[in-house]
C-alpha cells in the first residue's frame, strides 16, 4: 500500500470523526436540547425569574414586578395573601402561583422558526419577559381594609362587586411581606398567629348571626314565614337537651321578622329553623353552593355542613344563627351576602380581570355565577331586614352618612376564647356596588368590632369605585 | 487571504465597543496577515487557504471572547499579533525547515529541557505544573513539545519507516530495535503529562504518535497494539487516580452530581441546550455561567450564540485545514516532509477531536484548548506555527511538481 493510500485514509478517518462530532452537536442542541434546558440546575432560569412578569391592580398600579434586583412588592405587607410571593427557595403562593405559567418569562425560544426570524430581524431579539396580570384589585379599598383589620392581631376581610363577583379587596391578618420572604419563611412558618393562612379564603369560622341571612332567605323564598309573621322572644328556648339563649340573655319579646332580624334573636331564629325543617334547610345550603367548591383564584377551604343525619333539632336550632357544627370561610360569607345585593344571584369570585402578553391584552372570559339560589322578591325582602339592622338594630355602626348600607352583624361563639366578631354587608341597599364580609377572631362582638370596620371600608370602596 | 481577512473583519465589527482594544491594532494585525502570505518565496506554490482560515479561526474564536471577558480579549489580541510576528520573523528558517530534520535530537533536548525547567520553575495551578513565567507572560511548554515531538518522530519515521514497515510483526528483535527507541522517547514524554494530570495532552500525544506511526508503516497491527496499550493504562488510571474516575463518572451521567464535579459539564450542556439549531445570536447567549468558557469550553459559548449550525461551520472549517494538510502532504516527495505534514495535521485534528469530543460529552473531557479559538497565548503561537511550518513545508516547488508531472505522464 502506498504511503499516500495511508494518508487518505487517515483523512478518511478524521472526517468520520469530524461528521460524528458535528452529528453530535446538532442531536445535542436540537433534539436533546429542550430536556436538557429544562433541567432545575440550569442557570438560565434566574434570567427566567428576572424577566417574571408583573401583577397589577385594577387601575394599572403595581403590586409584584421583577427588577434586577429581585422581585419587588410596592405595597409590602397590604396585599401579601392576594398577590402572593415567589421565591427561588419557597416556590410561589397567591397569584404569583395561581398565574405562574403566564407571569413566568419563558425560555429563549429553541424553534428554529423563531430562532431564524429573530436573527433575521437584525439578531437582537428581546429578552422574552412573562405575561402581565391585571388584577380586580383596587389598592384604596385594600389600603383601607388591611390597615382597619391591622388594629387586631387576627381578622380576615373580603370585599366585592356583587354583581360581578371582582373581588376589589382581600386581606387576612397577621400577614407577611413577600419581599422577605427567603429569610422570614422558617420563622413565619413556626408563627403561631399562621401568619401564612390566608384567612379570608382559607379560614373556616363559625358564622354566628351573619348566617341568619341564609336562615332568613330560606325561610321567605320556601314560604315557611312572611315578613309580617310575629315571633316571641323570652330570653331562652328549650330544644330538646339543649337551651337557645341570645347574647347576654337579654329578650327581644314580641317582634315581627324585621325586628327579630334587626335585633338578632337567637330564640326566633331558631323557631323559624326548626319551622324550616333539616330537609329545606339542606337544599337551601345546596342551593347556595355551600360546602362546594367555588373555582376560585386562591385556593379555598371547604365549608364545613353538619352530617344531614346527624342534625337534631337543637342542632337545626343552632344553625339557625351559625352555629352548632358549621364553618364558613370570610370569602363564602362575601358571596351569600352578594346574593342578596344582587337579587338572589350567586356570582363567582374573581380575582383577575384579564392578562397582557406581548402579543397583546386578553380578558379572562367573565366567570359567570355560582347559583342563583333564592328568587329576587326573597333577596329583596332580606334586604329590607338588613336594612333594619344598620338603621336601628345591631349593626348601626356601620351607617354611612350619605348612603343606605344593609348588613349584618355575628357574634360567633367559639372554643378557642372570646366570640369572633363579625359584619357582613352591601352598601348602597337599593344598587348595591360593594359588598363587604369581615370577620375578628376573638374580638367581641360583630356590632362593636366588625361593623366600624365595613364601614370604613365600604365609604372608600364607595368613593373609588363608581362603575 | 484577503476574503478571510473581509470575513474577520465583518465578525469582529459585531464585538463589543472597546472590547477589542484599538481598532488600528486590529488593522495592523491584517496587515501583517497579508504581509506573512505575501512574503512567500518566488518559485513555489504554496496552499494560502491554509494561513487564511488560520487567521479566521482566531478572528471568530477573538469574538467570541470578546463577548465573554473584555480583558482576556484585549490580551488575546496582544497573543495574535506575537503569533503573527512570530510567523513573520521565522519565515525563512520555516522555509528551509527541510534540512533541520538531520537534528532531529535537538527536539529531544528541547522537549527534556523544556520538562526540566517546567519542573524546576513551573507555576503550581490546580495541582499541576503546567506554566512556566517570565515577567508579566506566562507560556505554557506542552504546547511547543508537542510540536518538537513531532518534528522527532517525523525525522526518526523517515529513516526508520520502511524497516519498520518491513519487519514480521512477531519479529521483536527487528521491531524492539527500530520502535524501541520511539517508544521510550514517546512513552517517557507521555508519562510525564499523565503525571501532571495533562491527560487532554498525553491523549492528544498518543493520538498524533499512532497516526504517524501508521502512515509510517502501514502496520496495523502496532496501531492495535497501541490502543490496547492505551486501553490498559486508561483502566489502570480510572482505578488508581480519582480524578480519572471522577472525569468518567461525570462523562457518564453529568446530571448526578450537578452542583459539583458535574457542575462545568453540565452547565456546557445547558449552553449548547440553549443555542438551538440557529443560536440565540451573537452576545445573547449566557455562556458566561460555563467555568472556563474561554478555553476548554469556549466551543459551548460559540454554540450557544451561533447554534449547531454555527458549531458545524467551526468544525467544517478545522477538517478543511486537516484535508488541506493531508493534501499538501501527499503532493510532497519525500517522506521526511509527508511525514511531518501528516503529525502536524494529526495533532491539530485530534486537539479539535479531543476537546470538542469532550465538551460534547462524547468522551470524558480532559482540558485542552480549541486550536487557534480558545483563549490562551501558548496555544495560539504553537498553532500559528504549525499552520506556518505546513504552509511552508507543503510548498510545491515548480520544478519538483514539474518533474512529478512528468513522472506520472511517463507511467500512464
Amino acid at each position: 500500500m502506498g504511503i499516500n493510500r495511508a494518508i487518505d485514509r487517515l483523512w478518511v478517518a478524521f472526517a468520520l470523526f469530524f461528521l460524528a462530532l458535528a452529528l453530535r452537536d446538532v442531536w445535542i442542541q436540537t433534539i436533546a436540547a429542550p430536556a436538557i434546558a429544562n433541567n432545575p440546575h440550569n442557570p438560565r432560569w434566574l434570567l427566567v425569574a428576572r424577566n417574571r412578569g408583573t401583577i397589577v391592580a385594577r387601575d394599572g398600579t403595581v403590586l409584584a414586578e421583577s427588577t434586577p434586583r429581585g422581585r419587588v412588592y410596592p405595597y409590602g405587607t397590604v396585599f401579601s395573601h392576594a398577590v402572593g410571593y415567589a421565591s427561588a427557595r419557597y416556590g410561589t403562593s397567591g397569584l404569583e402561583r395561581a398565574f405562574d405559567a403566564e407571569l413566568a418569562a419563558p425560555m429563549a425560544s429553541l424553534d428554529p422558526r423563531e430562532q431564524l426570524a429573530g436573527l433575521l430581524a437584525g439578531g437582537r431579539r428581546a429578552e422574552p419577559h412573562g405575561q402581565e396580570v391585571i388584577t380586580t384589585l383596587d389598592p384604596a379599598t385594600q389600603n383601607t381594609l388591611f390597615s382597619a383589620l391591622s388594629q387586631y392581631p387576627r381578622a380576615a376581610g373580603v370585599v366585592l362587586d356583587p354583581r360581578s363577583g371582582d373581588v376589589l379587596a382581600l386581606a387576612s391578618v397577621p400577614a407577611f411581606d413577600p419581599e422577605h420572604i427567603d429569610t422570614e419563611f422558617s420563622s413565619l412558618l413556626s408563627d403561631p398567629a399562621t401568619p401564612l393562612l390566608d384567612r379570608a379564603t382559607d379560614g373556616l369560622y363559625p358564622p354566628g348571626s351573619t348566617f341568619k341571612i341564609f336562615t332568613a332567605a330560606a325561610a321567605l323564598d320556601s314560604g315557611t314565614v312572611v315578613p309580617s309573621d310575629q315571633f316571641v322572644d323570652n330570653g331562652a328556648l328549650q330544644v330538646g337537651s339543649f337551651v337557645v339563649e341570645d347574647n347576654e340573655g337579654e329578650a327581644t319579646g314580641v317582634e315581627d321578622l324585621t325586628g327579630a332580624f334587626a335585633l338578632s334573636s337567637n330564640v326566633d331564629f331558631a323557631q323559624i329553623a326548626l319551622k324550616l325543617g333539616t330537609a329545606r334547610w339542606f337544599e337551601y345550603a345546596d342551593r347556595f353552593a355551600l360546602a362546594r367548591s367555588m373555582e376560585f383564584t386562591l385556593p379555598t377551604a371547604i365549608d364545613h355542613l353538619p352530617a344531614r343525619n346527624s342534625v337534631t333539632p337543637s342542632i337545626l336550632a343552632q344553625l339557625a344563627f351559625g352555629q352548632a357544627d358549621l364553618a364558613v370561610t370570610p370569602l363564602r360569607m362575601a358571596l351569600v351576602v352578594s346574593t342578596i345585593a344582587a337579587g338572589g344571584v350567586e356570582p363567582r369570585p374573581t380575582l383577575v380581570r384579564g392578562v397582557r402578553a406581548a402579543t397583546g391584552y386578553v380578558a379572562r372570559v367573565p366567570p359567570g355565577s355560582l347559583a342563583t339560589p333564592i328568587g329576587a322578591d326573597t333577596a329583596s325582602e332580606v334586604r329590607n331586614l338588613m336594612i333594619a339592622v344598620v338603621r336601628r338594630g345591631t349593626g348601626t355602626a356601620a351607617a354611612l352618612a350619605n348612603v343606605q348600607v344593609a348588613g349584618k352583624t355575628g357574634t360567633a361563639t367559639n372554643p378557642a376564647g372570646r366570640s369572633h366578631a363579625w359584619f357582613v354587608a352591601f352598601a348602597p341597599a337599593d344598587a348595591p356596588r360593594v359588598a363587604v364580609a369581615i370577620v375578628v377572631e376573638n374580638a367581641g362582638y360583630g356590632g362593636v368590632v366588625a361593623a366600624p370596620i365595613a364601614r370604613r371600608v365600604l365609604g372608600t370602596a364607595l368613593e373609588r369605585y363608581r362603575s | 487571504m484577503l476574503a478571510a481577512i473581509a470575513i474577520a473583519a465583518f465578525t469582529l465589527s459585531l464585538a463589543p465597543k472597546g472590547s477589542l482594544g484599538s481598532r488600528w491594532l486590529l488593522i495592523a494585525l491584517a496587515g501583517a496577515s497579508v504581509f506573512w502570505v505575501w512574503r512567500q518565496p518566488a518559485g513555489e506554490r504554496r496552499d494560502n487557504v491554509l494561513p487564511a482560515l488560520a487567521v479566521l479561526l482566531s478572528a471568530l474564536g477573538l469574538v467570541t471572547i470578546a463577548r465573554l471577558s473584555v480583558d482576556l480579549a484585549h490580551r488575546q489580541v496582544l497573543w495574535l499579533g506575537l503569533s503573527l510576528a512570530l510567523v513573520i520573523a521565522l519565515g525563512e528558517t520555516l522555509d528551509r525547515f527541510r534540512r533541520y530534520a538531520t537534528y532531529k535530537y535537538i527536539w529531544v533536548l528541547a522537549s527534556i529541557v523544556l520538562f526540566v525547567l517546567l519542573a524546576l520553575f513551573g507555576q503550581e495551578v490546580n495541582g499541576a505544573k503546567l506554566w512556566i513565567r517570565i515577567g508579566p507572560v506566562q507560556y505554557e511548554p506542552v504546547e511547543l513539545i508537542k510540536l518538537f515531538i513531532v518534528f522527532f518522530m517525523a525525522a526518526y519515521l523517515a529513516e526508520t519507516g520502511d524497516v519498520i514497515a518491513a519487519a514480521k510483526p512477531w519479529s521483536l528483535r527487528a521491531n524492539a530495535r527500530y520502535l524501541g527507541p520511539l517508544f521510550l522517547g514517546w512513552g517517557a514524554s507521555t508519562a510525564i503529562l499523565v503525571l501532571q494530570h495533562d491527560l487532554g495532552m498525553a491523549a492528544l500525544l498518543l493520538g498524533t504518535f499512532a497516526a504517524m506511526l501508521y502512515v509510517a508503516t502501514r502496520r496495523i497491527d502496532l496501531i492495535v497494539a497501541g490502543g490496547a496499550i492505551f486501553a490498559a493504562v486508561a483502566l489502570w488510571a480510572v482505578h488508581h487516580y480519582p480524578y480519572v474516575a471522577t472525569r468518567v463518572a461525570v462523562w457518564r451521567n453529568p446530571f448526578a452530581d450537578p452542583l459539583g464535579h458535574g457542575y462545568q459539564t453540565l452547565q456546557g450542556l445547558f449552553a449548547l441546550a440553549g443555542g438551538g439549531l440557529f443560536g440565540a445570536g451573537y452576545g445573547l447567549g449566557h455562556p458566561s455561567y460555563i467555568p472556563d468558557a474561554p478555553t476548554d469550553y469556549i466551543l459551548a459559548a460559540w454554540a450557544e450564540d451561533f447554534g449547531a449550525l454555527g458549531a458545524c461551520v467551526l468544525l467544517a472549517a478545522f477538517a478543511l485545514v486537516v484535508r488541506r494538510s493531508f493534501l499538501a502532504a501527499e503532493r510532497q516527495p519525500d517522506l521526511y516532509a509527508k511525514l511531518l505534514l501528516c503529525g502536524l495535521a494529526a495533532t491539530l485534528a485530534f486537539q479539535v477531536c479531543i476537546i470538542v469530543g469532550g465538551v460534547l460529552g462524547a468522551f470524558p473531557l480532559t482540558g485542552i484548548t480549541l486550536p487557534f479559538f480558545s483563549y490562551g497565548g501558548s496555544s495560539l503561537v504553537a498553532n500559528f506555527l504549525l499552520v506556518s511550518l505546513v504552509w511552508a513545508v507543503g510548498a510545491e516547488r515548480r520544478h519538483v511538481a514539474r518533474a512529478i508531472e512528468q513522472t506520472e505522464r511517463g507511467t500512464t
